[in-house]
């Protein structure tokens, strides 16, 4: 009996193990592969492509940074062909940031207004905005460049920030972390003469912290990430961010993989560090969006 | 008690301008393309020559009996039957899973977790070298093994379900956190008692824990749903909509008929349609999760 019971735990913690490799394998192994091949020039990535081998898989024989040089264009190459992603990385970067920025103000504001504020007909206005959270934003992708054409957004830097600076779901994930916020607060500060603005500002702001940080690092992987957007609104090569100029490097004839595989982790590491560093965050912003669907 | 601002009655209106700068956004970028795509709807339109007279339900028409429209819906749903059961299932595998109380599963999480702060082109791009028919390192393994080579993007077959794998790969974590988040809020004391009742394990699973994520697993099965009506990355960077209009999903289709083909009135009429569309799914699907349970 005992030692049935033993066996059984040992054959369950071999299966845990089991599936623990394989479930490292299916999603490292990829991550793995686009790291090691950065640092790799286009015939050694072809010449280790087969047969596949570990030893081939994780050789650093061939290092070379020329893959990163390339693509931040600081070769002469790289110059001659006017390769350069740097300015890619930047747009993209500053107008996450940007969107970031203006949204911790404007959608906050506005989670205070209906979270705190008195109002006629406030839920109302809410079941608008809540009801925008269920337009499938890639369906009028499309119909929003005419809006954006409109207003003379297309072809420049605000395209990428001006349509995104608020999202109704960053709004009703911030009314539910003020709603968190005792009201007393609220209440000792207008004791002491505070008005609404003073309020939002010294008390619902500093309080609601990991929400802003939440809802902040969802947007900037958001703007970040985005591609369907910018390849729409942006044609000038200047102005792309960093997602359409790795598409466009993919699909360039005369390639130089080696660089393809340097801009991807140049693209991809920053956001994957911001994750591993702040894990918390990013599964709270998704666990919210579970529990309130 | 609530302790109120008194103020005028005027200046209780004015409270609204916390909310204005958010809801303008809402208004002009998520209200104003979907009213400027039904008007637009009702004419001919293309991107050079602009509107070319009114043609009242001319488009719909059109596109009832459109053979292209047709057969994008049929690959979009094929698609969605790919997608949409691997990601419900796999997500709810890999959540109970890494909900298992043994060493080294954040560590799970985080890198099941990578791809969904991956840009999706970035998780495209490798995914289409790695599937590669002649310098991939799947197809190397499969050689490896003695086994043929498999053009998974480039055969009629296996392109569509090659993308609906890629892009589960990128988006289970999402869904998986949403079920280890359900499965936390489950109450421990109901396995016990189950299991002093004598419950299997299977039961107990079938009887408690499912009920008990009920919410969840009607979030993920919706979200997953919009997923699969919306794809479009995969398919603008990997396959054009081919081999032969397999991978021709209805996103990717709009938008090479409005941006490739110039016929913007057309391609503004189909998103009208799938925005109708994918608002009777969700609800279907929201009303079918609320009658089982």
């Amino acid at each position: 009996m005992l030692i049935a019971r033993r066996n059984e735990r040992i054959l369950k913690n071999i299966l845990y193990v089991l599936f623990f490799c394989l479930i490292t394998i299916i999603f490292i192994f990829p991550m793995a592969y686009v790291f090691g091949n950065s640092f790799r020039n286009t015939q050694a990535i072809w010449r280790n492509a087969y047969p596949f081998t570990l030893k081939s898989f994780f050789t650093i024989k061939d290092f070379t940074m020329d893959g990163y040089l390339y693509s931040l264009g600081l070769t002469d190459t790289a110059r001659f062909q006017g390769v350069n992603i740097t300015r890619n990385l930047m747009i993209s970067l500053m107008s996450s940031l940007a969107v970031v920025a203006i949204s911790m103000f404007v959608s906050t504001a506005a989670a205070y207004f209906f979270a705190r504020l008195p109002f006629p007909k406030k839920n109302i206005l809410l079941v608008l905005v809540v009801a925008t959270m269920m337009i499938p934003q890639q369906v009028v992708t499309v119909p929003l460049y005419f809006v954006a054409d409109f207003l003379g957004l297309i072809n420049t830097f605000w395209a990428l920030v001006v349509p995104w600076y608020s999202s109704p779901f960053v709004v009703f994930l911030l009314i539910q972390f003020i709603s968190d916020i005792p009201y007393e607060l609220d209440e000792a500060a207008i004791v002491d003469g505070a008005n609404r603005f003073q309020i939002l500002w010294k008390v619902i702001l500093p309080n609601c912290i990991p929400g802003l940080l939440t809802v902040g690092l969802m947007e900037f992987q958001f703007i970040w990430n985005e591609y369907f957007w910018p390849l729409i609104a942006i044609n000038r090569t200047k102005l792309q961010p960093i997602q359409v100029a790795i598409a466009a490097q993919f699909t360039d004839r005369a390639q130089n993989w080696g660089a393809v595989f340097a801009t991807m982790v140049l693209a991809s590491l920053p956001i994957i560090l911001l994750f591993l560093f702040a894990q918390k965050y990013f599964y709270e912003s998704v666990a919210s969006s579970g529990i309130k669907g | 008690m609530k302790t109120r601002i008194q103020g005028n009655k005027a200046s209780k209106y004015l409270l609204i301008l916390f909310a204005v700068p958010a809801l303008l956004n809402f208004l002009v970028f998520r209200y104003l393309p979907i009213f400027w795509a039904l008007r637009t709807s009702f004419y001919d339109y293309s991107l050079l020559a602009g509107f070319r007279g009114f043609i009242g339900l001319g488009n719909y028409v059109t596109i009832f009996q459109d053979s292209a429209f047709l057969q994008s819906m049929g690959v979009t749903l094929r698609y969605f039957l790919y997608y949409v059961p691997s990601v419900v299932i796999l997500a709810l595998i890999l959540g109970m899973f890494v909900s298992l109380p043994k060493p080294g599963v954040g560590f799970l999480r985080a890198i099941i977790f990578i791809p969904v702060v991956t840009s999706f082109v970035v998780v495209s791009i490798v995914w289409g070298m790695l599937l590669n028919k002649d310098v991939g390192m799947v197809n190397a393994i499969l050689q490896n093994f003695g086994l043929p080579r498999i053009p998974f993007l480039m055969n009629t077959k296996t392109a569509l379900p090659t993308v609906a794998l890629i892009s589960v790969w990128k988006n289970v974590g999402y869904s998986m956190i949403i079920i280890v988040a359900g499965l936390k809020g489950v109450d421990k004391s109901l396995y016990e008692s189950a299991y002093l009742d004598g419950a299997s394990s299977l039961r107990i699973y079938w009887s408690i824990t499912l009920p008990m994520i009920s919410r969840q697993l009607m979030f993920i099965t919706i979200w997953a749903t919009l997923q699969a009506f919306q794809s479009f990355v995969p398919i603008q960077t990997l396959t054009g909509g081919g081999p032969n209009k397999a991978t021709n999903v209805i996103v990717y289709h709009i938008y090479n008929i409005g941006f490739n083909f110039g016929r913007m009135g057309y391609a503004i009429s189909m998103s009208i349609v799938l925005l109708v569309i994918l608002l009777l799914v969700s609800i279907i699907q929201m009303k079918m999760f609320k009658r089982d349970y």
